[in-house]
């Protein structure tokens, strides 16, 4: 299993998770956050925004599905300009389902 | 793990009483397999779950529910035992119940003395 987390621009948010929805990949969680990229932010006359409002997309697929989520996620979440957002994928050794307690998604 | 809100006090009881004092909580917002059917009001009762699927089909499908993000940061071989103690506290059978990853990490540091690895653990 491997665990996905997007950071994306908020408005964004709903795009990127009906998309995943269409998918068949309707569960994930998600945070808001505040960071910068590489450019360090902008700089709108005297005013420097270096923290931008994204939020964080938090889901975790099989093995198998890992290309298609990221791919749903590329395309949804694209605007082409600065500060779309990033993917990072993790490994996750187990998984558990706390109404049953059982092992797996 | 991703947990009810409520439940937060309990699993936070139960995580000393065993001796994992140390955790992190992030308030987040998500989904699960049945796309978040029963809302809001079935995270305070989760029996609504049962009733509220059918009758209320019309509602929109995919909502937000709100969820607690617990972090815990355990030695290799407690992770069964930490699995433990969430499931036992937060089981209601239910769907809504949450779910727990378990994550290798790599490295920890502890910030005030910077100690490393098993030692910045409690």
């Amino acid at each position: 299993m491997k665990m996905i987390r997007a950071i994306v621009r908020p408005d964004k948010t709903e795009v990127v998770s009906e998309a995943l929805a269409e998918a068949g990949m309707p569960s994930l969680t998600k945070m808001h956050v505040f960071g910068r990229g590489r450019t360090k932010g902008i700089r709108i006359g005297d005013v420097v925004y270096d923290e931008f409002p994204k939020t964080l997309l938090l889901m975790v697929v099989e093995d198998e599905k890992l290309d298609e989520a990221i791919s749903v996620i590329l395309e949804s979440a694209k605007t082409g300009t600065m500060g779309d957002g990033k993917v990072f994928v993790t490994e996750v050794e187990e998984a558990y389902t706390v109404s049953k307690g059982t092992k797996g998604l | 793990m991703v947990i009810r809100r409520h439940q937060v006090p309990a699993t936070k009881k139960a995580f000393e009483d065993a001796g994992f004092p140390a955790l992190t909580i992030q308030s987040v917002e998500g989904r699960g397999k049945q796309g978040g059917i029963g809302g809001w009001a079935s995270e305070v009762d989760p029996e609504l779950n049962s009733v509220m699927g059918s009758s209320n089909a019309e509602e929109p499908r995919f909502q937000w529910i709100p969820k607690r993000l617990l972090t815990i940061v355990v030695q290799d071989d407690q992770v069964q035992e930490a699995v433990d103690v969430i499931i036992k506290a937060n089981q209601t059978g239910h769907m809504g119940d949450g779910k727990i990853f378990v994550c290798p990490l790599k490295e920890v540091v502890r910030v005030r003395t910077g100690e490393v690895g098993k030692d910045a653990v409690v």
